[in-house]
């Protein structure tokens, strides 16, 4: 196949997938690789490439067990750890940013490395945090760029990508929406407004699936066994076992009964990693503990199962001076501008590994209820799983749908053929100094790589500026502040 | 029978004068330490720690894809970014906030939540039911004698210095 027939072809499908008639010129690259979506989140990096259906979920983590001295385990390789009891963590990540680059940097080199995730060409998108910093920021593009040497580099938030994904979801354009993304470090509300994240209309919470780990961590320890070395264990106690709330007065009551009636407490079967290698819920709660002959771990769980998970709704339980959730979304909503607010109500996305606890959307629903004006109707939407959820939202599939045409050419064959361009900018100005590099120190080259770099980004991210962290917004917003 | 002259009186109210009142400032550093707990990444140490041979791990398996421009370089080593981007937290939050301020947009700071509207729920801190009663001497909440008991003879603050 020839140069142009390729051409012909590629327009001809573009046209076929394009809903509107609007004909973009098709640049002269041939194929564009698929790019290489990394949700990199404090707890797991969420990975695949573009044309992928799901993400390969890693830990994002270094791992120690006590069983296997001499031997770290880095990302998925916990796999192959026979006793995972006492594990010691190396997290890259301090309250969600990462600061610790000696475990970011191995991890990375692991996840793209040959047999796992490897950068071939392929452009790369990389989620960070909301207001991540600037050293961050830097540190990051000079690892991607010089280490991995990549292409190109996108960074944005994974909230950008839950709303571009939910947007092509809900087949709308200038929609409001509203992203709720409680994760491993902190839950934030992420207001869009047309098109743009309303700035001051962003809410943390320093409350994230770490700190309900380690809460329960403590409890368990004054009440029955010492856990405190036990987060992995624990962590896997949580997930199977917590559960929202309803009516906590309701559930407390019931949770007080007996044990015979009490239709709360779950007997929890700890792993010993040896014939049980994952905890379980036992399934005969009401027989007395008779089993002891069996030489097996009981944890029997009562009020802690929806306890824990309160906090994300009431931080003050613990002493945390902060909103809880639901409160938080309604002081995001009230911050917006006036008209979108109702709208925003309407369209809530709800993401991250907290809203896998069941009932976590029933209690929301019924908590914004309350707070929110009768005759606002309130709609929540959680993925079949908020997990991989913004990762799919980066996916070719998700975006090749214009999303906004207002916003000028917001196609993903577009970004990539953008990101492409740029590569061959980048490459160029690579080429450009290694021609003279013989007379330059290697300092000299980095340098202009990242200014380069910089400019390159700078242009993407005027392009699209939905992802712009300045808040561009077409009417007066200071009557809202 | 007591000694004439001997004051008569209960063991309960002895036993609270030699009670000590802990005051704000020691049970804000007690709720400081508590949410430190729960946001450390491990409570035990290290269990590598001891091994005389740490100092040659990490050992990554170096299965990056290698091109030729790469080869001419010399290899970074962790310790690189580690020290050109060594920055800890405090210091990048108030970096953020010093830039935000001169872009007149909200930073790191400003998104955090305020105190909550609502009153703040009660606990008993042994059993994790409501808890209606306060402890004298160090305030954690608890909901019947036996559970004060229990917090008396464990977590309570009265003997701590």
């Amino acid at each position: 196949m020839n140069d142009s027939e390729t051409r012909s072809t590629r327009l001809q499908k573009r046209r076929r997938s394009s809903v509107g008639t609007r004909e973009t010129p098709v640049k002269s690259q041939k194929t564009s690789p698929k790019a290489l979506i990394v949700d990199n989140g404090a707890y797991s990096i969420k990975i695949g490439y573009a044309e992928d259906s799901e993400p390969k979920v890693i830990p994002n983590c270094i791992m120690k067990a006590k069983s296997e001295r001499k031997r770290l385990f880095v990302g998925q390789q916990i796999e192959e750890c026979r006793d995972c009891s006492g594990l010691y963590y190396l997290l890259p990540c301090e309250r969600g940013y990462i600061t610790r680059w000696e475990v970011q940097k191995p991890v990375w080199d692991h996840v793209f490395s040959k047999n796992v995730f490897p950068i071939e060409d392929n452009p790369v998108i990389l989620t960070q945090p909301l207001f991540n910093f600037k050293s961050i920021q830097d540190c990051i593009d000079e690892i991607f760029f010089e280490e991995y040497e990549v292409s190109s580099l996108f960074r944005c938030s994974p909230s950008d990508l839950t709303y571009l994904n939910y947007a092509k979801h809900k087949q709308t354009k200038n929609d409001a929406c509203l992203v709720v993304d409680t994760g491993f470090s902190f839950t934030h509300v992420v207001p869009y407004v047309l098109g743009n994240k309303f700035l001051r209309g962003i809410r943390r919470i320093n409350v994230g699936g770490k700190l309900l780990t380690n809460h329960l961590k403590d409890i368990i320890s004054y009440r029955q066994y010492n856990v405190m070395e036990e987060t992995y264990v624990i962590n896997q106690v949580k997930e199977d076992t917590c559960y929202v709330s309803k009516d906590i007065k309701k559930d407390l009551v019931k949770a007080a009964e007996p044990y015979k009636l009490n239709s709360i407490v779950r007997n929890y079967v700890l792993p010993d990693f040896n014939l049980i290698r994952r905890g379980f819920i036992q399934e005969n709660v009401k027989t007395e503990l008779n089993d002891e002959d069996n030489n097996y771990q009981i944890l029997r769980l009562n009020n802690e199962r929806f306890i824990v998970p309160e906090i994300l709704f009431h931080p003050s339980d613990i002493g945390i001076k902060s909103m809880g959730i639901a409160e938080a979304i309604v002081d995001s909503i009230c911050s917006c501008p006036q008209d979108q607010r109702q709208l925003l109500a309407r369209n809530i996305i709800l993401n991250g590994g907290n809203c896998k606890f069941p009932g976590f959307k029933e209690r929301l629903y019924a908590d914004l209820r309350s707070l929110l004006p009768v005759d606002w109707p309130v709609k929540l939407y959680l993925p079949e799983d908020p997990i991989t959820y913004p990762w799919k939202g980066g996916g070719k599939q998700e975006l090749a749908l214009p999303i906004n045409e207002d916003d000028n050419k917001m196609e993903v064959e577009e970004e990539n053929d953008e990101m492409d361009e740029s590569s061959n900018n980048l490459s160029m100005a690579a080429e450009d100094v290694d021609s003279e590099k013989g007379v330059n120190k290697r300092g000299r080259r980095t340098k202009v790589i990242e200014e380069e770099n910089v400019q390159t980004q700078n242009t993407v991210e005027n392009e699209y500026n939905i992802f712009d962290d300045s808040e561009i917004f077409p009417f007066d917003v200071s009557s809202y502040l | 029978m007591p000694l004439k002259g001997a004051p008569r009186g209960s063991n309960r109210i002895k036993d609270n004068e030699k009670r000590r009142v802990i005051d704000d400032s020691q049970r804000k550093r007690r709720q400081r330490k508590f949410m430190e707990l729960l946001e450390s990444d491990n409570y035990h140490e290290d269990p590598h720690a001891d091994l005389v041979m740490s100092k040659k791990v990490p050992k990554f398996d170096n299965s990056l894809e290698q091109r030729t421009s790469r080869n001419k370089k010399k290899e970074r080593t962790v310790d690189y970014y580690q020290f050109k981007y060594r920055k800890n937290f405090q210091q990048l939050v108030e970096d953020n906030r010093a830039e935000a301020e001169l872009r007149n947009c909200p930073s790191y700071m400003d998104v955090q939540c305020k105190e909550s509207q609502l009153p703040q729920r009660r606990f008993c801190a042994v059993c994790g039911f409501l808890g209606p009663y306060s402890c004298l001497s160090c305030g954690t909440r608890y909901c019947s004698l036996k559970c004060m008991g229990t917090h008396m003879d464990t977590r309570c603050l009265k003997w701590a210095s």
